[in-house]
């Protein structure tokens, strides 16, 4: 069946390719795989585009599979010799090398122990490979990487709930920021970090971020109004 | 045991009776001198001949001296040895290593699998630092690899440093076998999406002429 952009579509389905006398190259982003001189899906989803020649499958997903260069929340849970196993919910668990820290040496061991949270980057992520990460950029700094501190709750949620909240356009996270101070960590995923002064707000926050699963983006900036309100009446 | 070996040597052929010598490893098969000299399946140690493999002793003729042969009544007695050239299957691909299950020696097919291991300096023989295993070989692909001299006990280790050597079939990403495009990259026919390896100059043996 053939398709359009803004469509659900099903695996199967055909794109409808624009013109040959475009003469650009098309960027077939997820769901969607070259089949000879057609464009095929190949996940259940919403087909979406993005400029002229960017085109992509939105579809929900739970399970995280490992793409180099993204930011994930993970938890330590083992050391074999010079590296440390981060379970990050991928069918493999990744090695974090001691090295990949702000100012560590071989001599200087960075502070890290089982059942640590760590907030890394994806260095290298293969199908075939075990996910790599690293808590500093390429440059040697920190930023925003590294061990999280004591005291946040982690929960999980939804890809496609993550890619939302972090799209510019949502304003969630900014509204609730306003009224309510917390530290958050957002992993691609589908983990998320939050630490706040007390648990009422931790609560309150957690059920926001859940609930705007299936909201629209005008529909969020309500609920949490709605959610301050009653946060501010206790 | 030795005086049967030795019988046998003596007796002329077609007076010969048909005395199959079964053996044992470790059995002491008979002196080890100019006449007797140790063949596949057999070793020489302190001055004697013995047998590696359960099975029947050859003794094969020649003109001054006789080849003591041991062959093992399944299967074959060939391993690989230091310099063959085999076809292995890749398993496992780490950062350091990809680890590989040998299939074939030269022409021959195994009944057994050897278990190997190509490190990550001995994929390419220039570069060796800057070679990322990933882009060289995956699991499931071919590939043809030199045995290098033996140091671990049970693994052999491989070295596809050499133009010849290297991946020879791979399947892409959609399971469809690949075709090489250059000697770093091979292209899936159907999604005709390019893949890293290392591939392999294979010379075909017979050229035909129209």
């Amino acid at each position: 069946m053939e398709v359009n952009v803004g469509d659900v579509v099903l695996p199967g389905d055909v794109i409808q390719a624009p013109n040959t006398n475009d003469k650009g190259k098309l960027i077939l982003g997820p769901g969607l795989c070259r089949h000879m001189d057609e464009v095929l899906i190949t996940t259940s989803g919403v087909l979406r585009k993005k400029g002229r020649n960017v085109y992509w499958v939105d579809s929900h997903r739970k399970r995280y599979v490992p793409v180099k260069g993204d930011t994930v929340v993970g938890v330590v849970v083992n050391r074999s010799g010079d590296t440390f196993k981060v379970d990050i919910g991928s069918s493999e668990q990744a090695s974090l090398s001691y090295l990949a820290f702000e100012g560590a040496t071989k001599k200087n061991r960075p502070d890290v122990q089982i059942g640590d949270i760590v907030f890394a980057k994806l260095l290298e992520a293969s199908r075939d490979l075990e996910p790599e990460l690293v808590c500093v950029d390429s440059y040697g700094k920190k930023g925003k990487l590294g061990v999280l501190p004591e005291g946040g709750f982690i929960f999980t949620c939804s890809l496609n709930l993550i890619r939302k909240i972090l799209n510019p356009k949502c304003q969630m996270l900014k509204i609730l920021g306003s009224e309510i101070p917390y530290d958050i960590a957002v992993g691609m995923n589908g983990k998320l970090w939050l630490k706040t002064k007390s648990i009422k707000e931790t609560i309150a926050i957690v059920n926001a971020i859940l609930t705007a699963e299936h909201l629209q983006h005008h529909e969020i900036a309500s609920l949490c109004d709605d959610v301050i309100n009653a946060l501010k009446g206790m | 045991m030795s005086a049967a070996v030795l019988g046998a040597l003596e007796f002329p052929p077609n007076k010969m009776e048909n005395t199959q010598l079964v053996c044992i490893p470790g059995q002491r098969l008979c002196l080890a001198d100019k006449e007797h000299i140790s063949g596949c399946g057999t070793y020489e140690r302190n001055g004697y001949i013995y047998s590696t493999l359960a099975g029947v002793v050859n003794v094969v003729k020649e003109e001054r001296s006789s080849i003591i042969e041991v062959h093992s009544s399944k299967g074959q007695g060939i391993i690989p040895a230091p310099g063959d050239i085999v076809t292995a299957k890749v398993t496992i691909v780490t950062q350091k290593f990809c680890k590989c299950v040998i299939k074939c020696i030269g022409d021959t097919v195994l009944t057994r699998p050897y278990r190997a291991i190509v490190r990550k300096e001995d994929v390419c023989a220039t570069e060796k630092d800057k070679v990322e295993i990933i882009k060289s070989f995956r699991p499931g692909d071919i590939i043809l690899g030199r045995v290098l001299p033996l140091t671990e006990v049970h693994t052999y280790h491989l070295s596809t440093a050499e133009n010849e050597l290297g991946v020879v079939i791979a399947y892409s990403e959609s399971g469809v076998a690949m075709v090489p495009v250059s000697w770093t990259e091979m292209q899936c026919p159907k999604t005709y999406v390019k893949e890293p390896r290392k591939v392999a100059k294979v010379v075909p043996e017979t050229v035909t002429v129209d």
